[in-house]
């Protein structure tokens, strides 16, 4: 009942949000209506990041407890945040294509770093599918997931030097719109929409949540299930071997 | 039938100070995909006593061996080695147990001896030590001749013998064998059952699981029984079964999701 | 003896151990080099006979060359132990597991080398690129850029060696990270040909050191885990 309340509250959330950055907050000098996809575009991919990062701390908790639940929290984090990535590559193509003219810009790092977490998470997420036994899958996903995550900056860093260690600045540049010249109707606008988007993040969080661990109880019965099976059909040879003369 | 004797156990040292048994599980079963390797083995050994673990093919020994080994864990139940919690400590079980499997665990592009040599050196010997350790279990087993020869050029039978080799470089109280004497010769059987003997002379603690009933029996102080993952039954001195605990599930499983 | 002195025999003893049964093994080692000269010779005809053009994609087709042939190297390294059950008993023996990743991690950086070392000539002479005079850069480039792929792939090998479809999960799981150290490697060999004129050589090293430290931690910190079951 909590959850679904949380639920709501995240749908209206992201309704005032949405309503606040298209038609309250003013267009951007520079680039214009374009400009607005950047609040969901950043709030996503900052949820990402928690996500991926939830990801890696479950993973070690598990490590440590080898408690079953902080798998399924650690499953939760992963998937939530490949679809906020997936959400942030998106929205950067949109906003891409009016700013630079082209959908995929190899000099954004933002984006070309969201690509390669994409590709991160979803190799965790098929890695996952092809481990059976649950211990040996929550062991072995931490792993994935804990290298994953200390990649992350490392990726983030060697992209940005990528781009030109002594390059200056682009106009335009997605990064350069939260520093503090930047006009704070604009920030208060993201700030919103992350909250938002957070709440949202909270819910599916929540809800992946409790699916793991149904799954997880459902395998669990189907494993005590064949453990009395084998012993019903031993406890029933043993009598027959008995009534046999 | 199962015994159905209940035994509460003590997990530190025995009711009177004895020492704690060299084996203790308590329910344990291993799941295999969908089949149960395993369904609920409590067995009690005590220290120094030879077992042999019997059964048709698909009974559990290689599983049970295995769990007892630290190779697989189980998926439900417990296990203790002289009183340590083996799934909690495995590094420490690992000190005290030697295992020979079906497979040779050596490596085909080193000798017999490069690869003893190695396994010396893994198990604690230190430098001078190792080339002497390794060459004297070779020629314990009886590979001498070959010792400078590739591995991968071995058969079967030989290959054995090199893995009991390894078992006489290690310095363990609880021995587990598996099949010990299949594919090797008269004279590799007779030194299967001379190892045997003298484990047993010294108070080393040894599980060996054989279709050769006849032979390991003439080793051993007690039978175990195994069909379809449970104790069929138990024979002679030193080893108790105890009754099949209910499957309990793991603590993850118990807790109830709020909705 | 001390704790540390152990460990180090131990990694050494299986670092040698590996060492000994890939030379002796020698087709895969060469078969593995082989390869990886092939992808050098393929990707100049894929990118035509312009052989301006070639010079210029040299550096990263090189390190394009070295990824793809230390994926198949690392594989090896676990494929090996996985024979006849060695993995299971390399598991069972009472030795820290930082050790044995440090043994393992060792010799791929060892094969690494090796792969990397005999690649640089077939890039120079294929693609016409003067490697010779700035062999020391390049050389530390190598070596960082070897260590870093092993640490990853050891840890990564070690994780896929005994399930299904691990020809395919590998490289899906490997190649996004150790992205970073392409990119690194790429422009050190980028910069340290071409005398390094903008001085950015020291910065994309730092990174390499970086990325090797981080990774040989990550992995001596979770090999054990991979090991058991």
């Amino acid at each position: 009942m909590k959850t679904r309340i949380l639920g709501f509250a995240a749908l209206l959330a992201v309704a005032a949000a949405t309503v606040n950055g298209l038609f309250i907050v003013p267009a951007d000098l520079n680039q214009g209506d374009a400009q607005r996809i950047m609040y969901p575009h950043v709030a996503s991919a900052w949820l990402a990041y928690l996500s991926f990062g939830v990801t890696a701390m479950a993973g070690i908790g598990y490590l440590v407890r080898r408690d079953l639940r902080l798998d399924a929290i650690a499953l939760a984090g992963a998937e939530v945040g490949v679809m906020f990535t997936a959400f942030a590559i998106w929205g950067g193509m949109m906003w891409g294509r009016p700013v630079w003219g082209v959908f995929w810009q190899w000099e954004d790092p933002r984006l070309t770093t969201t690509a390669l977490l994409l590709a991160l998470y979803a190799g965790y997420l098929l890695f996952r599918r092809l481990t059976d036994d649950p211990h040996r899958r929550a062991a072995r996903a931490a792993v994935v997931g804990l290298i994953a995550a200390i990649d992350i900056p490392i990726v983030h860093f060697s992209v940005i030097w990528w781009r030109g260690l002594h390059q200056g600045p682009t106009i335009g540049d997605p990064s350069k719109i939260l520093n503090p010249s930047a006009p704070p109707l604009f920030v208060l606008a993201l700030m919103g929409m992350l909250a938002a988007f957070t709440l949202v993040w909270g819910y599916l969080m929540i809800r992946r949540y409790q699916l793991a661990r149904t799954e997880w109880q459902i395998e669990e019965h189907g494993r005590l299930g064949r453990i009395s099976a084998a012993r019903r059909s031993f406890i029933t040879e043993s009598i027959t071997e008995e009534a046999a003369p | 039938m199962p015994q159905t004797t209940i035994y509460v156990a003590p997990r530190l040292g025995g009711a009177h100070g004895s020492p704690p048994p060299a084996v203790d599980t308590d329910g344990l079963a291993r799941l295999f995909g969908r089949s149960a390797a395993l369904a609920g083995v409590s067995l009690r050994i005590e220290a120094g006593r030879t077992v042999a673990l019997l059964g048709p093919n698909g009974a559990g020994k290689t599983t049970l061996l295995r769990i007892l080994a630290t190779a697989i864990r189980p998926s439900f139940g417990g296990l203790f080695i002289d009183g340590v919690d083996a799934l909690r400590h495995p590094e420490i079980i690992r000190t005290r147990v030697a295992y020979l499997s079906h497979a040779s665990g050596m490596y085909d592009d080193l000798t017999a001896a490069e690869n003893l040599r190695f396994a010396a050196t893994m198990l604690g010997w230190s430098g001078s030590e190792v080339a002497t350790v390794a060459d004297r279990a070779i020629a314990e087993v009886g590979l001498a001749p070959v010792a400078d020869d590739r591995v991968g050029t071995f058969s079967a039978g030989m290959r054995k013998r090199l893995a009991l080799a390894r078992l006489l470089v290690a310095r363990p109280s609880l021995v587990l064998l598996d099949e010990p004497h299949a594919a090797l010769d008269e004279d590799g059987m007779g030194l299967v059952d001379r190892l045997l003997g003298l484990w047993h002379e010294f108070g080393i603690t040894v599980v060996v699981a054989s279709h050769q009933a006849d032979r390991v029996n003439r080793a051993a102080d007690a039978t175990v029984r195994l069909h379809g993952g449970l104790v069929a039954d138990v024979t002679g001195n030193g080893v108790r079964a105890g009754a099949l605990a209910p499957v309990i599930p793991t603590q993850a499983a118990a807790v109830r999701t709020s909705r | 003896m001390s704790a540390l002195r152990r460990h180090a025999t131990i990694a050494l003893a299986i670092a040698r151990k590996d060492a000994l049964a890939e030379l002796r093994g020698r087709q895969a080692v060469g078969s593995t080099i082989f390869f990886a000269a092939l992808v050098l010779l393929l990707f100049g005809f894929a990118l035509g006979p312009d052989s301006g053009r070639l010079a210029e994609a040299a550096p990263g087709l090189l390190w394009l060359a070295i990824v793809f042939g230390g994926l198949l190297t690392v594989a090896r390294l676990h494929q090996m132990e996985a024979d006849d059950g060695a993995l299971e008993q390399l598991a069972l023996y009472p030795v820290d597991r930082r050790a044995v990743y440090a043994g393992k991690a060792l010799a791929g950086a060892g094969a690494m080398l090796l792969l990397g070392g005999l690649l640089f000539p077939v890039v120079a002479i294929l693609y016409g690129v003067p490697l010779g005079a700035a062999w020391l850069p390049l050389a530390v480039t190598v070596v960082l850029g070897s260590v870093g792929f092993a640490a990853v792939g050891t840890a990564y090998a070690g994780l896929t060696v005994r399930m299904r479809a691990r020809e395919v999960m590998l490289p899906l799981l490997m190649l996004p990270i150790v992205a970073p150290l392409l990119l690194a490697a790429v422009k050190a060999t980028v910069a340290a040909v071409a005398g390094d004129p903008f001085g950015e050589l020291g910065a994309w090293l730092q990174l390499l050191v970086g990325f090797d430290i981080v990774m040989l931690i990550a992995g001596a910190a979770t090999y054990g885990f991979l090991l058991e079951d």
